[in-house]
């Protein structure tokens, strides 16, 4: 015997489906969509926020092409980004690694590398202020030791940019979760399988490990970049909102945020804020390009 | 629910009903039959009390009888939430600006001009001393008045002076004997590393002004039209800090200042001794008082190129009412009974500040925070005082100006390139400005 399906009333379950989502679709709407739009439409304008817009065209663009400063803090902000992202990476799946073994003392560990995630941005730039310090500073020791003058972290473009990757690999915390949960997921049975293959550590890493969390990094990987390229308080704090040695700590947000909020031009903040939009997808659609041939999906 | 669930639940919810019953009130209790004067500003802590205090001695007096009360709220970040709120049409009454500011929020007819309210509160500006309301002005029209205001002079630290052989009731009284002084008060050691610097421009070691020096070459560099970095004053400006840095030698002078500790602490280098002399405000012997008050230092008029001139960077925190404010006329009220020289005075003496009258009352001076608040004082009275330059674009001016400095700091460019390239710069942003400001009164 065949149940004849129930019989739908059109118009009043599309209304009930609209009500429903309605949270959804109605926060999207007022929050991000249109808002979007009204960024691009003043993104072709002049416009303080004081003063109605004025419609300008692509000039916003066509500046940003030869604005020197501009170019300054897309190259920054990349080479941070392709600097701190790998550099991240690599270390938080060690760390995901070393914290994965079954020792004494395992949740303490997990929450000391955990910890530096929750402590408050500006107190953690404080800290790495003084621990960075050339005469005081704990990082600079080995220098002093090595009977060498230590670099100074604060006073040269290259150093800042060096600071501040190194300072990255300290809110490694929440992609070493994330690695710790993948390595958990991959079955024990691929290791037995791989050891009676004969291969050690190191090939079970390469060929078990590394394939298997391959979907984790490529997650880990985009959220990185997004964050690389929204730098904003750890420089601002460091440099107390200058843009640093040569302005070698003025990143692709401070900009936006200075011509937005100090400038008074919103609009061509709004036209930075479209060209980064496109950076980032542009940067994740490469990833997820080069992901086709790396990322192993289980069961695909 | 077991009777630990229970216990547990009540442990949990009795601090929480108790916070909300008697807890204490995000808002203030408002009386009856009184009318709101909304005030934002940036003060907080001890500045913050301190104007808490006079706010309630109004609201308790004068605006009792006038049934207004002013309703204070400190706003971090209060230059962007202004901005959004005037832009929203919904500002405060009265706000608490800096005063670089007012070109700018001026220019976008954000901010109301005061002049017939002035008139019609009767505030008497005469008693102020004329570059306090200068910095107020723009296009004519008096915009803001002072809250706080502060000049900046020249900390010198007395021991360092006799320790090099200089004479520390003399202090530098050109910029020539500025760089002679700076000669003899740096230290170095056997490795050429610098121990103890005379005097530095960096703002890595509170040189916060990165734009002021032309102006003592007696140059003033804004004309209205054009900012004329390469005038003659701009260009010696510019020599006298590359040659300065020349001397010091580029490299030992980074060097040092990169070890620079923060400035609210006793790794200040002023404080520590390792920087003889700073170009800093009437703020500074809080810190010295607090971090080093031993200290044996004095505080003179900052040197001018040309003998006889008194060049004098003043700036103030200024009151301002926003455009679109409800109760502007209330809110006059209230800064009306502010500008009263005893309220005032007693501001800008728990500030640390200096008084904004042309003759303070004697009581402004007896137990003012900063023992040498008189130098500060009658150095405002000076012809050649001057201020931020009133330009509403100033903020990118500003930082192309911070740019400049880093890159003579730092040799990356010979003066004249470095100069040709900045005005190119701040030609480009000036002449952006003034075509965008032209198009929009031809679209009016």
């Amino acid at each position: 015997m065949t149940r004849n399906p129930p019989r739908t009333r059109g118009p009043s379950n599309l209304l009930a489906g609209l009500l429903w989502t309605s949270p959804w679709w109605l926060g999207f709407l007022l929050f991000l969509a249109i808002p979007m739009g009204w960024s691009l439409y003043i993104s072709l304008c002049d416009y303080s926020l004081l003063q109605p817009p004025v419609f300008i065209g692509g000039a916003n663009y066509q500046r940003l092409a030869s604005d020197p400063v501009f170019h300054q803090v897309v190259r920054n902000t990349l080479v941070y980004s392709l600097l701190s992202v790998p550099l991240s990476t690599i270390v938080a799946v060690a760390l995901a690694l070393l914290l994965n073994q079954s020792v004494r003392g395992q949740a303490f560990f997990r929450a000391c590398v955990f910890l530096p995630t929750i402590v408050p941005l500006t107190a953690a730039a404080v800290v790495w202020m003084w621990m960075l310090n050339p005469q005081a500073g704990i990082f600079n020791q080995p220098w002093h030791w090595a009977g060498l003058s230590p670099p100074n972290w604060f006073n040269s473009a290259g150093s800042a940019m060096a600071a501040l990757v190194i300072i990255s690999v300290w809110f490694v915390g929440s992609p070493t979760v994330i690695f710790l949960a993948g390595l958990q997921e991959i079955p024990e049975e691929l290791y037995e399988a791989a050891m009676l293959d004969g291969a050690g550590p190191p090939r079970r890493f390469w060929h078990v490990t590394l394939p298997a969390l391959s979907p984790v990094v490529l997650f880990n990987l985009i959220i990185a970049i997004l964050t690389a390229w929204q730098i904003f308080a750890l420089p601002y704090i460091l440099w107390r909102g200058q843009p640093g040695p040569d302005g070698g700590a003025y990143f692709y947000t401070m900009y936006l945020f200075d011509n937005a909020f100090r400038f008074l031009k919103m609009g061509y903040a709004s036209a930075m804020a479209w060209i980064q939009l496109l950076i980032i997808l542009l940067m994740t659609a490469l990833i997820f390009l080069a992901s086709r041939r790396l990322v192993h999906y289980r069961g695909a | 629910m077991n009777i630990r669930s229970w216990l547990l639940a009540l442990v949990l919810i009795a601090p929480a009903a108790l916070l909300l019953a008697f807890g204490p009130r995000g808002r203030v209790e408002i009386p009856d039959n009184r009318r709101v004067i909304r005030y934002w500003e940036k003060w907080t802590g001890v500045e913050g009390r301190a104007i808490t205090d006079l706010v309630d001695r109004f609201n308790n007096t004068v605006g009792a009888q006038r049934g207004l009360f002013v309703e204070y709220n400190a706003v971090s970040n209060i230059e962007q939430r202004l901005l959004i709120a005037t832009a929203g049409g919904d500002p405060p009454d009265l706000a608490g600006l800096i005063d670089s500011r007012v070109p700018q929020y001026a220019a976008q007819n954000a901010l109301l001009p005061l002049d017939d309210l002035v008139r019609d509160a009767a505030i008497d500006l005469e008693l102020l001393k004329p570059i306090w309301l200068e910095l107020g002005r723009y296009d004519g029209k008096l915009y803001a008045l002072p809250s706080t205001p502060f000049t900046i002079a020249l900390y010198y630290n007395r021991t360092l002076f006799r320790q090099a052989g200089l004479d520390p009731d003399r202090p530098p009284q050109t910029i020539a004997e500025l760089d002679q002084a700076v000669e003899r008060l740096t230290r170095r050691d056997e490795q050429g590393k610098i121990t103890q610097l005379g005097f530095t421009m960096s703002p890595a070691m509170l040189g916060w002004w990165s734009w002021v020096w032309p102006n003592f070459f007696d140059g003033r560099l804004w004309d209205g039209q054009r900012y004329a970095l390469d005038s003659s004053a701009g260009v010696a400006a510019a020599e006298w800090i590359w040659q300065m840095r020349e001397r010091l030698g580029r490299q030992a002078a980074l060097d040092f200042e990169a070890a620079a500790g923060p400035i609210e602490s006793a790794e200040n280098p002023f404080l520590s001794g390792r920087l003889a002399m700073v170009f800093q405000g009437p703020w500074m012997a809080n810190w010295i008082r607090n971090y080093a008050p031993s200290l044996d230092y004095a505080v003179a008029p900052f040197p001018s190129s040309t003998t006889g001139r008194r060049h004098v960077f003043a700036s103030a925190d200024v009151f301002v009412i926003p455009a679109g404010a409800k109760h502007p006329r209330d809110a006059m009220v209230f800064l009306a009974w502010m500008q009263r020289p005893d309220v005032l005075e007693e501001l800008c003496k728990r500030h640390g500040k200096v008084s904004p009258f042309r003759t303070p009352r004697s009581a402004f001076f007896d137990g003012h925070p900063n023992p040498f608040v008189r130098v500060f004082d009658e150095i405002a009275s000076s012809p050649d005082a001057f201020g931020f330059p009133g330009m509403p674009m100033w903020a990118q001016v500003e930082a192309e100006l911070l740019n400049l400095m880093q890159t003579l700091l730092r040799g990356n460019r010979s003066p004249e390139q470095a100069i040709r390239y900045t005005q190119q710069r701040i030609d480009l942003i000036v002449n952006e400005y003034q075509h965008m400001a032209a198009k929009r009164r031809g679209e009016q």
